[in-house]
């Protein structure tokens, strides 16, 4: 009979364990449709800020940030000079970063790299778009330069 | 009928009371979190319309420049959309740098969950195409 009772408590004990388990892994498994939510918003944040790279003027020229930058890769002389360009891309960046975010922009073509804003923390999370520009070259050639803008999550 | 069974019986009711609470709370946080996601959603939909389309600068040639937004064209703009077969009302805030934002439309109910979404966007002003902040609070109708 004491056997019994034992055995009824501990099945009970373990049903009640269960039950909070499962009822642990329902509420977090609920939070997912928001999170993917959440992360498409931000997948959205990060082409925009592309697209407003893409097209926003540098500061008083009259050509955009990722035209100038990609320039400042491919010819001798650029329309914005170098030193300037850095200080207003990163202070761009500055301004369109969301709070606890930070973006960083590279451009690659054929060995020649330019990154802006390059110390940033280890991410929790990043989103990327990525993209082209075309510029002519000095002997009248095309080049494409390769576009990355990276949003960082810290949070 | 004795006390064991008597306790028995008891935390079984117990057990089977916890497990249908349990199961309603999980189906109200889940129907919670179904309609913020579908509000956060909504807002990016409204977000891309308006800065895709609605609110796109348009040249004098008639070219349309996605993602780059005229300020005239709000104006125009109403601030109610059918997203998903719901209805939604949204404000909208423009801001660039050095400038204060601006809000067009209803402000948002404080007795109703709102998403807010701010993206980056350039502004086609003073025949210049500017750095700007776009946003959107959007809720239920």
């Amino acid at each position: 009979m004491k056997q019994d009772g034992v055995a009824d408590i501990l099945a009970m004990a373990f049903m009640f364990v269960l039950l909070i388990l499962g009822a642990v892994l329902m509420h977090a498994y609920s939070l997912r449709p928001l999170r993917a939510a959440t992360d498409r918003q931000l997948e959205l944040k990060c082409g925009h800020i592309y697209k407003a790279l893409e097209t926003a003027w540098v500061e008083p020229y009259t050509v955009s940030f990722l035209r100038a930058a990609a320039e400042n890769i491919v010819l001798e002389h650029p329309t914005v000079p170098g030193p300037y360009l850095r200080s207003a891309m990163e202070n761009a960046l500055g301004y369109l970063s969301p709070p606890d975010y930070e973006i960083s922009a590279t451009l690659t073509q054929d060995g020649g790299i330019l990154i802006f804003n390059e110390n940033v923390r280890p991410p929790s999370k990043q989103f990327v778009r990525s993209g082209t520009v075309s510029i002519t070259g000095a002997g009248g050639e095309n080049v494409v330069v390769q576009v990355e803008v990276m949003l960082f999550s810290f949070s | 009928m004795t006390l064991t069974q008597i306790l028995k019986m008891l935390v079984a009711c117990i057990l089977v009371i916890t497990f249908i609470l349990v199961t309603a709370s999980a189906y109200r946080q889940h129907r919670t979190i179904s309609a913020l996601a579908e509000l956060t959603d909504a807002t990016s939909s409204i977000v891309t319309q308006l800065a895709v389309d609605e609110l796109a600068h348009v040249d004098e040639t008639g070219n349309k420049y996605s993602y780059v937004l005229d300020p005239d064209r709000l104006d125009n703009l109403t601030f109610k959309r059918e997203v998903g077969g719901e209805n939604f009302e949204f404000q909208v805030s423009l801001g660039y740098q050095g400038s204060e934002n601006l809000t067009f439309g209803p402000a948002p109910p404080e007795n109703k969950t709102n998403c807010s979404l701010v993206v980056a966007c350039s502004l086609w002003l003073n025949d210049r195409f500017q750095l700007a902040k776009f946003g959107v609070i959007a809720w239920y109708a």
